[in-house]
């Protein structure tokens, strides 16, 4: 254990430890890391990982020719710190607790019908610390704005409220089909839950109540969402994108024209230099995102998209492998984003210089889900299976983790001019 | 000689007083030309399209498919001249439309089905996830054949499948639709004439007509080949030709026709009791049957023909309107079924209430032809043509029944 010399909450959670046992087998290169001070702005943890552009952050070697290790076992080439006891089944969502709660609190959604709470502390250590069941495999998940609700979203077509103080949860939300998304809204005025369904509707739901506040029709399917006060993007099948203003109550304010030729699947909303949600980045399952403003001076120019998550990079004979992209985040602090995919890697980009940061190493499972902390320092990604190739490739035996890493220093934007 | 900048980018002003050369072939560039609308006069070429159903844009077309619109183009002394030279051009340029096919495609169309067919093949090639829909430029509405279903979903009937043991249902539902798709796209890969025209057609049309508030749905249903809208394009009505699937209980294949049908509101506030001829896919949680996935609500419209053979929740709420509080998956949630049914009704009503218009416009689509909701009509309740359309191979446009086919039809 190395001595934290920081100031705890506000420091980086640099020189994390894997406080697990020797089954990371990488246990010898995992403990070297750690020995770089735990000091804020990771001035030596900064330049280490950054001159690692493109190589593991180990010691610039690939994940595969580890010294020792007799399989090339790639589940965590990024050695980063795995979570202990992941869940069992496909991790489909994950999201930390808001900055009212001191400390640093992750929820993972998964495949096996649980959602699972651990503490994560700043020397890297999580602890897990409960859990809760659906009927059906858990979707989407939130927190609430103090930090001591979570809602759960699921198959079972339910969304469920979470008193993490009592351990208890109840049933907040009815739908027809699965519910596919779940957001917090806290405004001025009011207060409440919104949930997208594959039943088409959008629900808002004061969580006293059994009927819903609201129900907005959606076009098709919601497939993903994101919510930042007063802004709401809804992405929907059919290539269906719309924007609401939450503002007094929720309202349609735009549907836009899909920047993208296929399938939504995931977005996120970014904010401007004071702090207003002013536009998001939708990814779709061609490797592209876009980055699109909601009302730009110049529309032609501001929004673009980018391509991700492709292999053979530039070289453009051989036809290229595209995957999915899975997860969009927003580091909250630096305004920069990070994609995960169905590759198995993630990458870090700057919009504003439209510029890539870096790009991970490849895992050896699609990585499903990401977010970072309230206040950026951690990256949390989920490695496993998507469901991208179908059924042929789902081994449920394997194991699927969930990694932190420090994003601190990665995430810092390129200096423009 | 010198080859022609200006005439390369497709805006030379000289046309073919220019001291550069003109190199053929090289017409096929992207730009504005502002003399296109001069091309309506043009006998030989209007006596082409007659019989084929163009847009109104097909003005350019004629003025493109000569070749070199470069020539054109900001040409205003091509301009003037009226019909005299706009034929007078197109003898001369015709030759040079190896280009461009006779078909006399505008840059822009070609463009689009250009795009079409090099997307095609990427998404061949790339392993990307299949069951998604297209389109070939942002902006433009989706391209009618693909289904969409996003990896959760198929996920969730494996998982729901494999708990009734029922998981050669699910691969064999799930390998049809990748059989399907397979077909699309290589339909799409190398269009012959009248599958481009439709396509074009289909990309235009949707992209004018406004978008009613349940825009994308609205406009999705309409240019899904769904046998109400004779603007599907023929190339959908023949690869779906109402084959139903082997492996499907007959009660989902028709659902495809009637569907349109049974989208009428009325029969949504309605349970998920199966006893309901609910075309909608899966009668619900009756067991096997449904079994076969009930991929969801009306999952897409697209899934015209496509729905009934893999009884994919049929594109039952075509024009997607209303919640659809329609019964979903296999698995027995009936329970959760009648539970629901007094919640959908309510949200119903209120969403009915909330999107008035995009439900009137359903019924409004449909017309009485349609019977209630009934899976095949008998054949003595069809005309001769409906009779002539089902047991012709493929649709005529503007000629689809819009009552579901009768049972000796499909073949099962």
């Amino acid at each position: 254990m190395s001595s934290q010399t920081v100031a705890p909450r506000a420091g980086p959670v640099t020189g994390l430890y894997p406080a697990l046992p020797a089954e990371e087998r990488s246990g010898s290169r995992g403990m070297a890391l750690p020995r770089l001070p735990a000091v804020l702005a990771s001035s030596s943890a900064g330049p280490t990982r950054m001159s690692l552009f493109g190589s593991t952050s180990g010691f610039g070697t690939g994940g595969t020719s580890m010294f020792g290790s007799t399989t090339a076992d790639n589940h965590n080439p990024m050695k980063d710190i795995e979570v202990t006891s992941p869940p069992d089944d496909s991790i489909s969502c994950l999201a930390f607790s808001p900055p009212t709660l001191p400390g640093n609190f992750l929820i993972a959604g998964s495949w096996a019908n649980d959602v699972r709470c651990w503490e994560v502390q700043d020397n890297g250590q999580t602890i897990p610390k409960a859990q809760q069941m659906h009927t059906g495999p858990v979707l989407d998940g939130c927190w609430s704005d103090d930090g001591s609700k979570v809602f759960t979203a699921s198959c079972d077509k339910t969304a469920k409220m979470w008193d993490l103080n009592s351990n208890q949860a109840i049933q907040i939300a009815q739908h027809d089909a699965p519910v596919k998304t779940i957001h917090w809204i806290k405004a001025p005025n009011y207060s409440c839950v919104m949930t997208g369904s594959w039943d088409k509707t959008l629900k808002f739901w004061d969580t006293r109540s059994p009927t819903p506040m609201m129900t907005l029709q959606l076009p098709e399917r919601c497939y993903c969402a994101d919510v930042v006060h007063p802004m709401a993007a809804v992405a929907t099948a059919e290539r269906g994108l719309i924007v609401y203003q939450l503002e007094n109550q929720p309202s349609e304010f735009r549907r836009i024209e899909s920047p993208l030729k296929h399938q939504h699947r995931c977005v996120a909303i970014f904010k401007d230099k004071v702090n207003k949600p002013t536009g998001f980045a939708l990814g779709s399952i061609e490797g592209r995102v876009a980055i699109h403003y909601i009302n730009p001076p110049n529309p032609a120019k501001d929004n673009f998209t980018f391509k991700c998550h492709r292999s053979n990079g530039t070289n453009t004979s051989a036809p290229q492998d595209i995957y999915a992209v899975n997860g969009i985040a927003f580091h909250p602090v630096h305004g920069t984003l990070a994609t995960v995919g169905s590759d198995g890697r993630f990458s870090f980009w700057d919009k504003d210089a439209r510029t890539k940061l870096k790009t991970s190493e490849q895992l050896d499972q699609p990585i499903s889900a990401c977010c970072f902390n309230h206040n950026g320092n951690i990256f949390a990604y989920a490695s496993s299976y998507d469901w991208s190739k179908g059924h042929e490739f789902y081994n449920p035996q394997k194991k699927n983790y969930i990694f932190l890493r420090n994003a601190a220093e990665e995430l810092k934007p390129r200096n423009k001019k | 000689m010198t080859i022609c900048q200006f005439f390369l980018q497709g805006r030379c002003r000289f046309g073919d007083r220019c001291w550069n050369e003109h190199p053929r072939g090289g017409g096929g560039r992207p730009h504005s030309g502002p003399v296109r609308g001069a091309g309506g006069g043009w006998g030989a070429a209007s006596q082409r399209y007659a019989n084929v159903i163009q847009p109104p844009i097909f003005k350019h077309s004629t003025w493109g498919g000569s070749g070199d619109g470069g020539g054109f183009s900001g040409a205003s002394d091509f301009g003037s001249p009226g019909n005299k030279s706009a034929v007078f051009s197109q003898n001369r340029f015709s030759a040079l439309s190896s280009a461009h096919p006779a078909d006399g495609f505008s840059d822009e169309e070609q463009r689009l089905l250009d795009c079409v067919a090099k997307d095609m093949a990427t998404w061949e090639s790339s392993g990307q996830w299949m069951f998604s829909c297209y389109s070939p430029e942002a902006g433009k509405p989706n391209v009618s054949g693909f289904r969409e279903f996003s990896a959760e979903e198929v996920r969730l009937e494996y998982y729901n499948c494999s708990a009734n043991n029922n998981t050669e249902n699910y691969i064999n539902s799930v390998n049809q639709l990748v059989q399907e798709w397979r077909n699309r796209l290589q339909e799409l890969k190398a269009l012959n004439a009248s599958g481009k025209e439709s396509l074009l057609s289909q990309l235009k049309n949707a992209v004018t007509q406004p978008l009613p508030s349940l825009g994308f749905g609205g406009q999705q249903a309409s240019s899904f080949g769904f046998p109400s809208f004779p603007v599907s394009s023929s190339s959908s009505a023949a690869s779906f030709s109402f084959k139903a699937n082997p492996s499907v209980p007959p009660g989902n294949a028709a659902a495809v026709g009637s569907s349109a049908a049974a989208s009428n509101p009325p029969t949504f506030g309605v349970t998920s009791s199966p006893s309901v001829p609910n075309p909608v896919g899966s009668g619900n949680s009756s067991a096997p049957s449904a079994a076969s996935f009930s991929f969801k609500t009306s999952g897409t419209t697209s899934g015209c023909g496509t729905s009934g053979l893999s009884g994919f929740g049929s594109s039952a709420a075509a024009n997607s309107s209303s919640t659809a509080p329609l019964p979903v998956s296999a698995t027995p949630s009936a329970a959760t079924g009648t539970s629901q049914s007094g919640a959908s009704s309510a949200s119903a009503a209120q969403t009915a209430g909330a999107s008035g218009h995009n439900v009137t416009s359903a019924p409004s689509a449909v017309p009485n032809g349609i019977a209630s909701d009934k899976l095949y009509t008998p054949r003595s309740e069809l005309t001769a043509e409906e009779l002539e359309q089902f047991e012709a191979k493929r649709f005529t446009l503007g000629k689809i029944p819009l009552k579901p086919p009768p049972i000796d039809l499909l073949y099962l």
